[in-house]
């Protein structure tokens, strides 16, 4: 077991060096010079030659690349064009929404994805099942952005029943009501992102479920004579959770690409709002570390997700 | 599996048809958008007109006809997946067939990579290329492509697992055949069912992305897309003014759903008519 945990440990540093690396070569491949990239225009040459020469870029390329890292691993990670403030704290400051509005997401897609999708699994080809296909097909394939429209143009336009942006009515109200506040607001964005990911756990959880049905163990459990939301609750849900857990996770990367999006339609105040107002500004900075907390966020949560079917299935580990 | 029951079973599935329809129709509107109209450009004073029979879309705010941009939008999006579908093609199709090929230590390190790919956020990663590299079409194309290989190579690898234990391979490898000839000829003709899938359902998520990057900024902004109407949409705020301009942000979004929804339909049952019993 402690072997498993440690590759995968292993697994997910890799792929956090693949982000430093391609960060890092992305800005050296620019046909122009790095250092214009990373300084605000407004400083004027004096700065650009100051972050050259803080760069290194006269030095070997591993060595630049080895000061890039020591730099990331104190935490910092430049200086915003726009405030002139240290990138990092703003990143983190903004990544605890990103991490609540993922929360909800995969609440919803989960508690609504799983019970869909073993329903359509025992109603195979019938009309709840043929339903249940059409709107995967519609949900897998939708736009975030169109999805964010046609809510906010129903819920907050025509109905107004939902706000029309951030994360909370200002001034800002403390203990249960500002809960309550933040619940209100997150509706819509909750809705929007989580209409593809509930979509591909539907899939999964219909396809895995169809397989177990099959299984000894669940005729044994009907010849018993139990009914069959015991034998689903009781034999068939644990087994069909391990390949749905594994789709959540591969699922964590794609669901921040809609986080950015999402965030950007309804002025979420996290890292993928961050994102598009670092791109509108050309603040490269600000950019370039939000990707990097983006990427390690997801490592981080696709580890966590791989232990907990770790902990399902303990035929991984042997 | 012989061509005509293949076309015969593809035939008669109503969603694949369905599917090809929409692929159809809009590879029609791409090819001929200069002759169906002009390419949108400048200002008009008939600006945010409803629906009618001169403007099917209606116009958006400096008078342009939403038809029109949708049109050249569907030259952009076929001319950006297509690029991006070939791209990923010719990183992900090599390295899929190497790695389960050669299923020893290079054929881990290709499955590594693969992992590490698929999990990483794409969209970011190609928001901070493309605000690095600049942005044109070409550019953004390619982008989206040196991106999308992971998941087509991922399906290269299990066929090609499965495909080089075969005794027709094993006799191949017999006769002396240099390896890439058993690779790209005898192994990759018996994997190409689940790489088209793969490919046509390719097609669709590089619009998803395409679209993505022009809404949020990272489009060519000279060159209609469907993503940079958007764009121009939401930020004159046209999805909450009141009177509403709906034609302006339904439209465009119409078409990209038709778009993905057509590709992955296609790519379903092409997946269907290969493996009657899947069904």
């Amino acid at each position: 077991m402690a072997r498993f945990v440690f590759e995968r440990a292993i697994r997910g540093a890799i792929t956090v060096f693949v982000s430093l690396a391609a960060t890092f070569a992305i800005i050296r491949l620019m046909p122009s010079n790095p250092a214009q990239l990373l300084v605000d225009p407004l400083l004027g040459p004096e700065a650009v030659q100051a972050m050259a020469e803080r760069l290194g870029l006269s030095d070997p390329i591993w060595i630049q690349f080895g000061k890039y890292i020591m730099e990331l691993a104190r935490g910092d990670f430049g200086f915003s064009f726009r405030t002139g403030q240290p990138v990092g704290p703003t990143l983190f400051s903004k990544l605890g929404w990103t991490l609540l509005l993922l929360i909800f997401v995969q609440g919803v897609s989960v508690g609504l994805g799983v019970p869909v999708g073993m329903m359509a699994a025992i109603k195979q080809n019938r009309l709840f099942d043929k339903a249940s296909n059409t709107a995967v097909i519609l949900g897998v394939s939708v736009f975030v952005p169109f999805l964010a429209f046609a809510l906010l143009y129903l819920f907050s336009y025509k109905l107004k029943l939902f706000p029309t942006g951030g994360a909370f009515t200002p001034p800002m109200k403390h203990g249960i009501a500002f809960a309550l506040d933040v619940a209100w607001h997150a509706v819509l964005p909750t809705m929007a992102l989580a209409a593809g990911n509930t979509a591909s756990i539907v899939l999964y959880t219909r396809n895995s479920t169809i397989d177990i049905l099959k299984e000894d163990y669940i005729r044994t459990a009907y010849a018993k004579g139990w009914h069959q939301g015991y034998i689903m609750r009781r034999h068939a849900l644990k087994n069909t959770m391990i390949p749905t857990t594994t789709v959540i996770s591969l699922n964590i990367g794609n669901m921040m690409g809609g986080a950015i999006m999402t965030e950007t339609v309804f002025s979420w105040p996290g890292v993928g709002r961050l994102i598009y107002d670092s791109v509108s500004k050309q603040d490269y900075p600000m950019l370039q570390g939000a990707f990097l907390v983006l990427s390690i966020t997801v490592v981080c949560l696709s580890v966590i997700t791989d232990l907990a079917i770790m902990a399902m299935d303990p035929r991984i580990t042997h | 599996m012989s061509n005509r029951t293949f076309l015969k079973a593809l035939r008669k599935n109503g969603n694949a048809l369905a599917g090809a329809a929409g692929v159809g129709i809009i590879l029609c509107l791409g090819l001929f958008a200069p002759l169906i109209a002009p390419f949108p450009a400048g200002y008009t004073i008939e600006v945010l007109q409803p629906p009618s029979t001169s403007h099917f879309f209606g116009t958006d705010k400096l008078g342009l006809d939403v038809f029109a941009q949708i049109i050249w939008g569907a030259r952009t999006s076929l001319q950006v997946s297509l690029i991006a579908v070939a791209v990923s093609g010719f990183i992900g199709i090599p390295l899929g067939l190497v790695s389960g090929y050669f299923n020893g230590k290079a054929g881990a390190a290709i499955d590594l990579a693969i992992e590490v790919f698929l999990t990483l956020p794409v969209l970011a990663l190609m928001i901070v290329a493309a605000a690095a590299l600049g942005a044109s079409i070409t550019a953004v194309a390619v982008l989206i492509g040196l991106f999308a290989w992971p998941s087509l190579a991922r399906v290269c690898r299990n066929t090609t697992l499965k495909v080089s234990q075969t005794s027709y391979i094993e006799a191949a490898k017999c006769s002396g055949l240099p390896v890439a000839s058993i690779l790209f000829k005898h192994i990759l003709a018996n994997i190409i069912g689940p790489v088209i899938v793969n490919l046509t359902m390719a097609m669709a998520g590089a619009i998803l992305s395409e679209s993505g990057l022009s809404f949020l900024g990272l489009g060519d902004p000279a060159t209609w897309s469907w993503g940079l109407i958007l764009k121009k949409a939401w930020e004159a705020g046209a999805v909450l003014a009141s009177p509403n301009p709906w034609w302006w942000w339904l439209f465009p979004s119409l078409f990209i759903m038709i778009y993905v929804v057509s590709f992955n339909l296609l790519g379903n049952g092409i997946n269907d008519a290969l493996n009657p019993k899947g069904q």
